[in-house]
């Protein structure tokens, strides 16, 4: 699983305090604990005014780059900041995102075309979130004939079939795995990412839809996720479910997991 | 670390892909393929074993470390054969007829490999007659071990045994047997020679039981 790390996002009231008091230190334990705990990617996500969004990226991204050598996915809703932000990257890591709105794939993609950049997209375009799962399939076909016109190849592309609301939806989650199957059909090196507690807002005891989501995404072709690698019960059923998948070796990942100490029981102080 | 240190962490932590280069350079350093055998390769299953007997590890990394133990062989063995080393002894193992469970049987094959042996691995639900058959077929081999997972077929270990003595065999084998529900004290009244309750031990028991043979 390429595990996308969330936690500093400056929408979470603590971090968006550690930003206004530049308390560096709590930046670099929250880089430090995710990269411990398995995270491919350090998210990297502001959420200030925009005046002072790519200032407040680089201080961030400094500070993360400091700490560890885990590559940054640098995150903001406006693509021209993260056009703006990629060069302070020492290592080549992930865009958060684009998707088929506005200008944000033409921003981005000619920027990361000859680079080793990867790109989460969101499968939305100018009309907003497709509804069914052939529209967001079509908004798919679309943002594949970008990436080739690019040259970015599939196995560089994370995408996010957007998760939404279970409490409201009609059918659960099978348009979306519906969708999953169908991209990873079509490119199998593709990878399909999300973020995994979307699904349980407005329901209670969120980590028990988080979990069953994941693993039942996992098992349609979800192989990226955008969540907090320090949550132990979710990290340890993606270990189970990769082993489950047979996708681990001798349950070796599962076994190492738990030796480091990431998975399972916390031990006694 | 020494060469052999190296060779002996290898297959201890199951690192398959690099025992075969770490082997051929320690053989290229001139070291005795019988000491990389006994102490690079047995020396760290014993470890290994000993761990899985102490609930340290887990099975697949009992196995992973037997498959990296094997990757080593492979490339010693044209070594060891040249340069006359012997092995442990030969061991026929089966799992008896009737009952179809082989995993407990191939962990015990592993271990026993692991502790430098021959095995003939005669599958699952093995009749009497082919343990016979290859016991004369190989008199050179000196061990028997016998499996059975249910109660319902702890009986065809003692068919076996019987077989074995019918056929005038019974003096020129120890026999071990193991298995879930087989007890020391079943192996003590079917007279059998050894019993061990995981494959650790009965690698270990194999063990003692060719240095009785072979005093």
């Amino acid at each position: 699983m390429i595990i996308i790390g969330e936690k500093i996002n400056g929408s979470i009231p603590s971090v968006a305090r550690a930003i206004a008091d530049r308390d560096e230190a709590h930046i670099r334990n929250l880089a430090i604990k995710q990269s411990e705990a398995g995270a491919t990617y350090i998210d990297v996500c502001a959420s200030v005014d925009k005046a002072i969004e790519v200032e407040t990226m680089k201080w961030l991204i400094d500070i993360v780059q400091d700490a560890v050598d885990t590559p940054i996915a640098v995150d903001s809703p406006d693509p021209h900041v993260i056009v703006e932000c990629l060069p302070f990257c020492k290592k080549e890591g992930l865009v958060n995102s684009v998707s088929m709105e506005g200008d944000k794939v033409e921003t981005i993609f000619p920027v990361i075309a000859n680079t080793k950049w990867e790109c989460v997209a969101l499968l939305s375009d100018d009309t907003g979130i497709p509804q069914t799962a052939e529209k967001r399939l079509s908004v798919f076909a679309d943002l594949m004939v970008k990436a080739k016109e690019y040259g970015i190849a599939p196995n560089r592309l994370h995408i996010d079939p957007l998760i939404e609301m279970l409490c409201t939806s009609e059918d659960g989650i099978n348009m979306v795995t519906s969708v999953m199957r169908e991209i990873r059909d079509q490119y199998p090196t593709i990878h399909i990412t999300g973020a995994v507690s979307n699904i349980s807002f407005n329901l209670p005891v969120r980590k028990i839809i988080n979990q069953a989501f994941t693993v039942l995404s996992m098992a349609n072709g979800l192989d990226s996720a955008i969540f907090d690698p320090l949550n132990r019960d979710l990290l340890g059923m993606i270990y189970a479910t990769e082993a489950l998948l047979g996708m681990d070796d001798y349950c070796m990942e599962y076994i190492g997991a738990y030796r480091s100490g990431l998975i399972g029981p916390l031990p006694k102080a | 670390m020494s060469k052999l240190e190296e060779v002996s962490a290898a297959v201890e932590n199951g690192k398959a892909k690099i025992v075969a280069g770490l082997v051929q350079e320690a053989l290229d350093e001139g070291i005795d393929p019988a000491e990389i055998l006994n102490v690079g390769m047995i020396g760290a299953m014993a470890v290994v074993g000993e761990k899985f007997k102490n609930n340290e590890i887990f099975v697949p990394e009992m196995l992973i470390a037997a498959r990296a133990m094997k990757k080593g062989v492979d490339v010693l063995k044209p070594h060891l054969m040249s340069s006359g080393v012997e092995s442990a002894g030969k061991v026929i193992i089966g799992t008896v007829i009737g009952d179809l469970h082989d995993i407990g049987k191939n962990l015990v094959t592993m271990m026993i490999e692991g502790a430098g042996f021959e095995v003939l691995d005669l599958g699952v639900d093995v009749p009497p007659e082919k343990f016979i058959e290859t016991m004369k077929a190989n008199p050179d081999c000196k061990i028997v071990a016998l499996s059975a997972l249910l109660t319902t077929t702890m009986p065809s270990i003692t068919n076996t045994i019987e077989a074995i003595k019918e056929a005038g065999l019974r003096d020129t084998v120890k026999i071990m047997v193991g298995g879930a529900p087989v007890t020391q004290a079943f192996a003590d009244e079917i007279g059998a020679d050894g019993y061990s309750e995981d494959a650790a031990s009965a690698a270990e028991l194999a063990k003692k039981l060719a240095a009785e043979v072979y005093a």
